[in-house]
């Protein structure tokens, strides 16, 4: 026993000691990073709206969808002196844990709750009833029942967009005539992003084949494995592909690392934000270009409508015209077809090609 | 005279043993070469196949035989799959500073101390193991995640939630084997080309880490079948009472156990944070302990038999996301598999068990024969489908220890 009790007294101070590595390596190593404790909600005390950011799974340090919201969130509360509530989602909480988030943030004062992400559709259908005076929004979201709510703002994208021009960016880049696509879940939403790369591909060059795979059908852990999203990505390489597109959140990662591995002359795609600028040096000669979603365009625009007393209600889709959906350029990789994804750019906007949203 | 004949005795069962595997491996071989010309899916043996399948399996097979050796030592390990998350952040932790054998190195020891967390409370204090395990997957999880935002945003590459661009264990390359493997695999011939491609497999780019896994089973066999240390680790988890009237140290024997458990989940964690992807992400795990702990519950708590359910897990899992359309032939592969079970059965006069086997065939193989494709809702559950049929059909009666999961207090042998 007591042989015992000095091995949990040299574990407890392993523990310490490996902790405090931690903490004095956080400190020390900083640079200008801004850290993740760096949080404007917790310095911000202006006059203006106090707005409510619910994160979905992955939250803040997503080094995507939710950190465009956060950064969307940071501008509206410099530019109309607002204060700040956050909030986030863990994986595979229940729908009632979400309901008590957002019921959290209306009765500590926000007058404007923003979910980020589909999954917020059900719980703020449920809750706004009971806050008439307090303004929803959810990014990506869609009206669940019959009964319309005039305090929610379904804040969408047209992704099939901004899918279409990097499928066009694809197969004029692709050499072997074959492309991929990876999917997190084979879900409404990113089926669009399925649709609109294959159209995409197809305009630029009807014999493209495009392989395509999604990790999960269902479960959205599918957006949170690296390891399955580089099988799939690898498996579409092994089968001629030289580029491949991912809507797959977290797992992107793999799929980078994947077409690392493929070799030069092998391209992913990233999505959401610009992947170019988060990727590590290994990755970043393989990344061509990313489909960019605004989704701190359309946080702001919302936190504004509140500002201007004029609030965003029912359906608003931030697509190509209004600059919701795009292509990156950096890295350089697509510079010598810029012209051409213009070209299709403005076709879209001006309605001559309609992209589809389903395969 | 007598030591004479026990040797003899060894040698043939050895021999018969290593005979009846050598015939099930070949025709094994030959009846999934069979399937992929018939139904036309190369994929079915490529090298990238088994690849990808490799590389899904280890991570698991690593949770398994964690959970071998807790459970052989009489102590439910529920929490493996915290422990690997521990071993993600460990590996990433000190693979950015140290390099990757190191990060598994301290995989290893973050694995090891929720290891040692689950030894005070099951051990020591007699908590309930399950209650424990819940607990250390739980502390896993939120430490991970804690530690991570804590350290990992001021690194290059780094963010609260992951850091990428660790560097990989080294990959081994045998170069002229591998390039004439090659080469008869492309060639698609029947037998060889699968021999072939699985001989490609492992001889391009396979990583070091891999090598070590399969070698820690044969490993782990060896230490608890084969030396008297492994002799007396098991029978603390079959009946404690007993060893402690011999005089064995069953405590010790335990917390010994539960420490390598912790420890193999955690380089289980790092290989998937080193080699499965080049990087550690919050929630990578997704639930790769558990099945881990399933594929040796229905391995029957013996070596072998986890690595069967292990490679079935990975192989089914990689080719369903590499190809969906592979799914459809697996079915085939199902059903002749089934049958060969039922004929065996059929063999050795156990009737109704064959004819409820082979009525299980004839369905899978008439879904297959009616259909192209399988529903894509369907194929997400062929991996846990294939490793449950598999397993559940290899291994009819489960045994495990016989005092697994029951408390133990020092004295109680009276």
């Amino acid at each position: 026993m007591r042989r015992l009790t000095k091995l949990s007294a040299v574990a407890a101070v392993a523990a310490l000691a490996l902790a405090g590595c931690g903490g004095s390596d956080s400190e020390g190593g900083g640079g200008d990073k801004p850290a993740a404790s760096d949080d404007v909600c917790k310095t911000a005390d202006g006059d203006g709206p106090k707005i409510g950011l619910a994160y979905d799974v992955g939250g803040r340090g997503d080094q995507s969808f939710n950190d465009s919201a956060y950064a969307g969130l940071e501008k509206a509360v410099t530019d109309f002196d607002a204060t700040c509530i956050e909030g986030e989602a863990t994986d595979g909480e229940a729908e009632s844990a979400r309901e008590d988030r957002l019921r959290n943030m209306a009765e500590n004062g926000a007058t404007a709750i923003i979910g980020v992400g589909f999954a917020y559709s059900e719980s703020v259908n449920a809750v706004a009833p009971d806050f008439p005076e307090v303004n929803f929004a959810v990014i990506d979201g869609f009206d669940p029942d019959e009964t319309a709510n005039d305090n929610v703002a379904y804040l969408g994208f047209a992704e099939e967009q901004g899918s279409f021009l990097v499928g066009v960016a694809a197969a004029e880049k692709s050499k072997s005539g074959t492309i991929g696509f990876v999917g997190g879940v084979n879900n409404d939403l990113i089926q669009k992003f399925e649709a609109g790369y294959t159209a995409g591909a197809k305009a630029a060059n009807p014999d493209i084949k495009v392989e395509v795979a999604y990790i999960q059908e269902s479960d959205l852990a599918g957006f949170g494995d690296p390891a399955g999203g580089k099988a799939a990505a690898t498996g579409e390489f092994d089968k001629g592909a030289d580029v491949v597109y991912h809507a797959a959140g977290g797992s992107g990662s793999g799929v980078f690392d994947a077409a690392v591995e493929a070799g030069e002359g092998n391209y992913a795609i990233g999505v959401d934000s610009d992947q170019y600028l988060t990727a590590t040096d290994a990755q970043k000669p393989f990344i061509l270009t990313s489909m960019l979603k605004r989704v701190d365009t359309a946080t702001y625009d919302f936190a504004k409508s509140i500002d201007e007393g004029k609030a965003l209600v029912s359906y608003t889709v931030y697509d190509l015209k209004a600059d919701g959906v795009g292509y990156s350029k950096s890295g350089g990789f697509v510079d010598d077809i810029a012209a051409d994804i213009d070209g299709y750019k403005d076709k879209i906007i001006g309605g001559e090609i309609k992209v589809p949203t389903k395969p | 005279m007598s030591t004479a004949t026990a040797t003899s005795t060894k040698r043939t069962i050895v021999e018969r043993l290593t005979k009846s595997w050598l015939y099930i491996g070949l025709i094994g071989i030959g009846v999934v070469s069979f399937v992929r010309i018939v139904t036309d899916t190369d994929d079915l043996t490529g090298a990238g196949t088994i690849r990808a399948a490799i590389i899904a399996t280890c991570p698991i097979l690593a949770a398994a035989l964690g959970g071998l050796w807790a459970e052989r030592a009489g102590v439910v390990n529920i929490g493996l799959e915290g422990q690997m998350i521990l071993g993600t952040w460990g590996a990433a932790f000190f693979t950015y500073h140290y390099g990757p054998w190191v990060g598994i190195i301290g995989a290893a020891i973050l694995g090891l101390v929720g290891g040692l967390l689950h030894a005070i409370a099951t051990v020591t204090f007699g908590v309930d193991h399950i209650v424990s395990g819940v607990a250390i997957n739980l502390i896993g999880a939120g430490a991970a995640t804690y530690l991570a935002e804590a350290v990992f945003p001021d690194y290059e590459g780094g963010g609260p939630r992951q850091l990428n661009g660790l560097e990989a264990p080294t990959q081994i390359t045998i170069p002229g084997v591998s390039d004439l493997a090659k080469d008869v695999a492309d060639r698609h011939w029947f037998f060889v080309s699968d021999v072939a491609s699985f001989i490609q497999a492992l001889t391009t780019n396979i990583s070091s880490l891999s090598l070590v896994m399969f070698a820690l089973v044969v490993v782990s066999a060896v230490v608890l079948w084969r030396t008297s240390f492994g002799l007396r680790l098991r029978s603390c988890g079959e009946n404690p009472q007993a060893a402690e009237t011999l005089g064995v140290n069953v405590y010790l024997y335990k917390y010994i156990a539960v420490l390598i458990s912790g420890a193999l989940a955690g380089i289980g964690g790092g290989f998937l944070a080193l080699v499965s992807s080049s990087g550690f992400s919050t929630g990578q795990t997704g639930g790769r302990g558990y099945i881990g702990l399933a594929a040796m519950i229905f391995g029957n708590w013996r070596p072998g038999g986890l690595l069967a359910g292990a490679l079935t897990f990975g192989y089914t899992d990689s080719l369903r996301l590499r190809d969906t359309q592979s799914v459809h032939a697996l079915l085939l592969l199902v059903a002749l598999g089934l049958l060969a079970f039922a004929a065996f059965r059929a063999v050795r006069k156990q009737v109704r068990g064959a004819l409820v086997v082979a009525v299980i065939g004839v369905v899978v193989m008439v879904w297959f024969l009616a259909t192209d494709s399988v529903p894509r809702e369907f194929t997400v559950m062929t991996p846990y489908i294939t490793t449950l049929f598999v397993l559940a059909l290899g291994a009819q009666r489960l045994r495990m220890p016989a005092a697994d999961g029951k408390s133990y207090r020092r004295g109680s042998a009276g």
